[in-house]
């Protein structure tokens, strides 16, 4: 074996002993990362839901393009082909005008009114589902456009308001969530670092000795930022299940105002892979702790 | 401090020559403008001697060993310590240096949590001694010491005088060319101070060069070695071994 593996096997077994060896500041930075975890993974539960949410009514989004009266039924189809190659349209319905006096006969349930009627005055149209990468604003305008150039569209509405809603809803969202997560990661990496100062400091007589039988700076260092990360790891492991626990006991309370203000009543817990990132995170930030304390540690 | 001892003894026979190991040139040391620590230092230690740095509290002999340790940096003068300008030496040239200068202090120094035996090792961990060289090398220095029986106890369960001679096995363990120790029995009673400094005798009767910083006269006259006599940050006297001090 090389001299680098024994150095390697020392940091191991040197971290192994640092947080072993001092339990208190070690279950203090755990805890402190478990507890910083909690907020910024509860902001992502919540955003995650909102985007699921918003990306399931946009999902229901879509424009209808009214045909000129003179377009054949058959002719209608051919058109929905056509509507159907433009890009960001995920599907076309064609609507004939029997269907769409139908479709508002049911809608009204069964009116006199309709049945009064001499003629039909619906038009046929196209009913043209989105893309979810096409739910942008200027997608939207970019599709319409296009269907209006179709020869036998007459009209294209629909759409565009309420997409710019969920536009701005998305931004918001995103926003948000970038900017509470950016603060939280900010304040969580200087309690982090503070804490793990406190250790460093807890153990400067060790350090020193180190320093002085001849360890460089690097070797001394190397065992916290390991520390760091195990603390870290653990830390985020400990936040995301405790969040989990607060989530079971949270999600059955607010099941009945979900359902009544959003019509939507199943949030979702992170995903294994967002899980992982959240833990690798409190990895993270347990070595920029370590880092940040054991630079500003000065030895002997 | 310890009681005068009732005569000298010579100790082991020193293999004292050879070029100098220790070199200061005109070496002074200030913490604040105008107040020195050290002034004017110029001294050299040869291969294999053992020399005592004394003089009163202040006088400035851990201002000296810190100098030659790279624990501070002169203000003024050069400093050649095996053959470095310490006063020059990089941040990465510090640790190169400290594996071949064993320190021993006054309060030991040792780490609380590790046993006697991953106390002495640190050492050898530093430089990647592969384990099992590093346990043998461990044992054989502790058996010199005479505390291998105490290998798996902590600091905290042993007396004074062990806890120093840990301290000595750890500078000791690495065969460090140059041994310094700051007041290494000023916490000991008289009876383990003549343990420690035979065995830092011993040491310096295998070729390491030693530099002994103390206040204790009468142990200076016991081991009647060369004398460096510091007062006010001055070297005022500088006697060849055997001479009285």
């Amino acid at each position: 074996m090389t001299r680098a593996l024994f150095q390697l096997l020392y940091f191991v077994r040197s971290a192994i002993a640092g947080l072993r060896g001092s339990p208190l500041p070690t279950g203090v930075s755990i805890l402190t990362i478990a507890v910083a975890t909690i907020p910024l993974g509860g902001l992502w539960v919540v955003t995650g839901n909102m985007r699921a949410l918003l990306d399931q009514f946009g999902s229901e989004l879509q424009l209808t393009a009214f045909l000129e009266p003179s377009v054949r039924s058959d002719e209608g189809r051919s058109l929905a082909a056509k509507a159907s190659a433009i890009p960001g349209v995920e599907r076309v319905e064609f609507v004939s005008q029997e269907q769409a006096l139908e479709r508002f006969r049911t809608r009204l349930g069964g009116s006199a009114l309709v049945d009064a009627l001499e003629a039909n005055p619906l038009p046929a149209s196209l009913m043209v589902a989105l893309a979810p990468e096409a739910r942008t604003p200027e997608r939207v305008a970019a599709v319409s456009e296009a269907l209006h150039q179709i020869p036998g569209v007459e009209d294209v509405a629909g759409g565009e308001t309420w997409i710019e809603g969920y536009g701005r809803a998305l931004r918001l969202v995103r926003s948000a969530g970038i900017g509470l997560g950016s603060v939280l990661a900010l304040a969580t990496l200087l309690i982090v670092a503070n804490t793990i100062r406190l250790a460093v400091y807890a153990r400067r007589d060790e350090l020193e000795i180190l320093s002085l039988v001849g360890a460089s700076r690097t070797y001394v260092r190397v065992p916290f930022l390991l520390e760091g990360i195990v603390q870290g790891a653990i830390g985020g492991l400990c936040g995301v299940a405790l969040l989990y626990a607060i989530f079971q006991l949270a999600v059955p309370q607010l099941r009945d105002a979900l359902e009544l203000f959003l019509g939507w009543s199943d949030p979702a817990f992170l995903s294994a892979r967002n899980v992982g990132i959240l833990v690798a995170g409190g990895a993270g930030f347990g070595f920029a702790g370590a880092a940040v304390a054991a630079l500003r540690t000065r030895l002997t | 401090m310890s009681a005068a001892p009732a005569a000298r003894v010579p100790g082991p026979t020193p293999r004292a020559g050879g070029d100098p190991l220790i070199r200061l040139f005109h070496v002074s040391k200030s913490y604040a403008a105008g107040q020195f620590a050290l002034r004017d230092v110029s001294v050299e230690i040869k291969k294999g001697e053992l020399v005592f740095l004394t003089g009163p509290s202040g006088a400035g002999k851990t201002t000296l060993m810190k100098l030659l340790f790279a624990a501070e940096r002169p203000s003024e003068g050069q400093i050649l310590v095996l053959g470095r300008n310490v006063a020059r030496v990089g941040e990465a040239g510090i640790p190169r240096l400290r594996r071949r200068v064993g320190v021993v202090f006054q309060d030991f120094k040792l780490i609380a949590t590790r046993t006697v035996e991953e106390n002495v090792a640190v050492t050898l961990e530093v430089i990647g001694t592969p384990p099992r060289e590093a346990r043998a090398r461990v044992f054989a220095m502790l058996k010199r010491v005479g505390l291998q029986h105490r290998r798996h106890a902590r600091p905290a369960a042993l007396s004074g005088g062990e806890q120093q001679r840990v301290a000595l096995a750890r500078a000791l363990v690495n065969e460090p060319a140059i041994l310094l120790a700051d007041e290494p029995t000023g916490n000991l009673d008289a009876e383990l101070t003549v343990e420690i400094m035979d065995l830092i005798a011993g040491a310096a009767s295998r070729g390491t060069t030693i530099l002994v910083a103390t206040h204790d006269l009468a142990l200076v006259q016991k081991y009647a070695r060369r004398v460096i006599r510091l007062e006010g940050g001055r070297l005022v006297e500088d006697l060849p071994g055997g001479a009285t001090a």
